[in-house]
This record gives C-alpha cells, sequence and structure tokens, in this order.
C-alpha cells in the first residue's frame, strides 16, 4: 500500500517556525511507524531527526503523536491506523529540539522529586527482604512503566505547567510508596500533596489511554490521592 | 535554540484523547456557562433594583429566551452529572477501572432527561 508520511520538522540552526514535510513511500499493513521514519530517513531526507533504541517497545525512547495521539512508534502498526495519511508530531509540553526530539530534561526532574528508588534504612536481612505475592502485587501495575512520557506529555495539566508532576513521576512513586518493604512512603506522600502534586490531576485519563504499557495510571493516580486523603496506604 | 514548550489551545484541543477528554472540555465549558448565567442573574437584579434600569430587564429578557434556557439547563445538567462521575471515582479509586464504562453511563442518563427538558422548553415557547 503507499502511504504519506507527514512529519514535523523543526531545525534550530535552519528554521524560524515549524513545518511539515511529506513523504510517499511504500508500505505493508504490518510495518510499524518507526519502519516508516527509518525508511523517510534513509531514503529520503538523511536529516530527519528522532530518537530510536531498542525498537521493541522497551526503552521508551520513540514515544511521538502519531495521528494526533501519543504513541511508541515502535509499537504502532500501520494497520492500525487505520488510514494511509500519517502525521508525526513531537510529543507535547516539553521543549523541542529538533524535528521529533524534545528536551526531556523537565520531565526527568519531575520524575526524580518524587525520589523514585528503594528507601529503607533499616538493616538489611542476612539474605533478602521478603515480600507475600500478595502485597507484591499491590503495586505490580506501576512497575511496567517504561518511562517513555507518553502519559505526561498527553496530560493537559502538564501543558498548562510543567512544575505539575505529571502521571509518570506518580506512577513511578505509586511503585515505591505501596512497596511493603520501603519506608519512604511519607517522604513522597509529602510531595506529592504540593501545590504541583497529584491534585492537578483532573481525571481526564489521557494518560491511561496513551500508556504504551496499559498501566492504570489514572486509578494509581487515584490510589495516592486516597493514601494522602486518609493516611492509610490500605 | 530548542522551540518554546507552549501549547496552544488549538493544539491541545487537536490532541485526541475521546470521550474521557471530551467529557473534561465540556465540564470546563458548562461550569463557565453556570458562572455566565449566574453573573448575567446578578447584574440583572442589581441594575434593576437600583437603578430601574431598562438594561436589567434586557438582560432578564437574555436569559430567559428558550435557546439561553436550553443552553443552561445543558451547562447545569451534564455539569453535575459529570461532577458526581468524577466524585465516586475519586472516593474509590478501584473503580476508576471502569472509567470507559462510567461515562457511557453518564451520557445515558444524561440524554434522556435533557432530550426530555429540551422538548418541555419547546413547547412551552411554542405554546406562549
Amino acid at each position: 500500500m503507499q502511504v504519506t508520511l507527514k512529519i514535523f520538522r523543526y531545525d534550530p540552526e535552519k528554521d524560524k517556525k515549524p513545518h511539515y514535510d511529506a513523504f510517499k513511500m511504500e508500505a505493508e499493513p504490518t510495518d510499524r511507524v518507526l519502519d516508516l521514519l527509518e525508511k523517510a530517513k534513509g531514503y529520503q531526507d538523511g536529516t530527519i531527526s528522532f530518537r530510536r533504541s531498542c525498537a521493541h517497545g522497551v526503552c521508551g525512547s520513540d514515544a511521538m503523536r502519531i495521528n494526533g495521539m501519543n504513541r511508541l512508534a515502535c509499537k504502532t502498526l500501520v494497520q492500525d491506523l487505520g488510514v494511509n495519511k500519517i502525521t508525526v508530531e513531537p510529543i507535547l509540553g516539553l521543549p523541542i529540539l529538533k524535528d521529533l526530539i524534545v528536551d526531556m530534561e523537565p520531565f526527568f526532574d519531575n520524575y526524580r522529586a518524587v525520589t523514585p528508588y528503594f528507601i529503607n534504612d533499616e538493616p538489611a536481612p542476612a539474605k533478602e527482604r521478603l515480600q507475600s505475592p500478595e502485597d507484591r502485587e499491590r503495586f505490580d501495575d506501576t512497575t511496567k512503566c517504561i518511562l517513555c512520557g507518553a502519559c505526561t506529555t498527553s496530560c493537559p495539566s502538564f501543558w498548562a505547567n510543567d512544575q505539575y508532576l505529571g502521571p509518570s513521576a506518580i506512577v513511578n512513586a505509586h511503585r515505591f510508596i505501596f512497596d511493603s518493604r520501603d519506608k519512604g512512603a511519607a517522604e513522597r506522600l509529602a510531595v506529592l500533596n504540593d501545590l504541583f502534586g497529584v491534585y492537578r490531576c483532573h481525571t481526564i485519563f489521557n494518560c491511561t489511554l496513551a500508556c504504551p504499557r496499559e498501566i492504570q495510571i489514572t486509578q494509581a493516580i487515584g490510589e495516592v490521592k486516597k493514601a494522602i486523603a486518609t493516611g492509610k496506604l490500605d | 535554540m530548542a522551540l518554546k514548550r507552549n501549547v496552544g489551545l488549538l493544539e491541545g484541543l487537536k490532541y485526541r484523547g475521546g470521550g474521557p477528554m471530551l467529557a473534561w472540555l465540556l465540564h470546563r465549558i458548562s461550569g463557565l456557562g453556570i458562572l455566565v448565567f449566574v453573573g448575567l442573574h446578578i447584574l440583572a437584579a442589581f441594575l434593576t433594583q437600583q437603578f430601574g434600569s431598562d438594561a436589567g430587564i434586557f438582560i432578564n429578557i437574555i436569559y430567559e429566551s428558550w435557546a439561553f434556557q436550553i443552553f443552561i439547563f445543558f451547562c447545569v445538567l451534564f455539569h453535575a452529572i459529570n461532577g458526581l462521575r468524577i466524585i465516586i471515582l475519586d472516593l474509590w479509586p478501584a473503580l476508576l477501572e471502569y472509567q470507559r464504562e462510567a461515562i457511557w453511563l453518564e451520557w445515558f442518563v444524561f440524554i434522556p432527561i435533557f432530550g426530555l427538558a429540551v422538548f418541555v422548553i419547546f413547547s412551552g415557547s411554542l405554546g406562549g
């Protein structure tokens, strides 16, 4: 099938304003959008810039707006889009460095703010910190985050203000807050109870729909809100 | 130099968030609609009572018109039902798993009540 790939272009050294370039090419319905980008870059215009790494939905490098919605280019098949005109744009709410590449630093600043690592100052046992399967299950969903930024950059609250920690940071806080072995929950809940914490979430659900790992993000945010309100981690 | 992060209103509206994002947008718009209605009501009463002004009567005519009544009923009803959905989901986060069904249920409740109200308002305006 013949497809037209319309790509958002912006070169800070040449362009005052962004524009779009269209590339026509043959594609299989089972091709991924990432394959089309590689074809366009390899055979038509070597200056097209985008991030990609593992190309298998694990590293989270190639989150972009595909036909108006955040997705991973490596997990989106042409046949899933149902059209032969595909528009690819950078994710919203972060500064655009070049073409589809955005500056992820504000996103990672928010991520770091929730101390997304294991905190427990108690002496470590001889072998391991045991956890029951039920306790492990409590935060299983939020362990799946790959930090692609698709959720945070689909959130209108984040578009309005990048000081809002955003869904991804809250998901990663949830992963440790509800871990029975971790002791840093109070510290993280205090950060999330701030002006730019969980209460900027207006349950719009864009994050849940955008997540390539199908994490129930709004539910995780709801659980954190409830933990803050009740002071209980149940 | 990097392009600034600003997301314009039109660019934001073009994001394909689907039904939940539409519900959120309508919640914002209906909230503003209610604010306009209450504001006009207070302004009309103030102008009429304090100055005996015709401007108050003119504003009354606007918000008592059938078109404005339908608009404001849409705003109040949608804001109330959608607000109720959000409150329920906030209080019981486990139900967030069924957020799609919650939105369908919301429209299922909204459409017949709103349809009936539009019929009554129209009938009233046509019947004089």
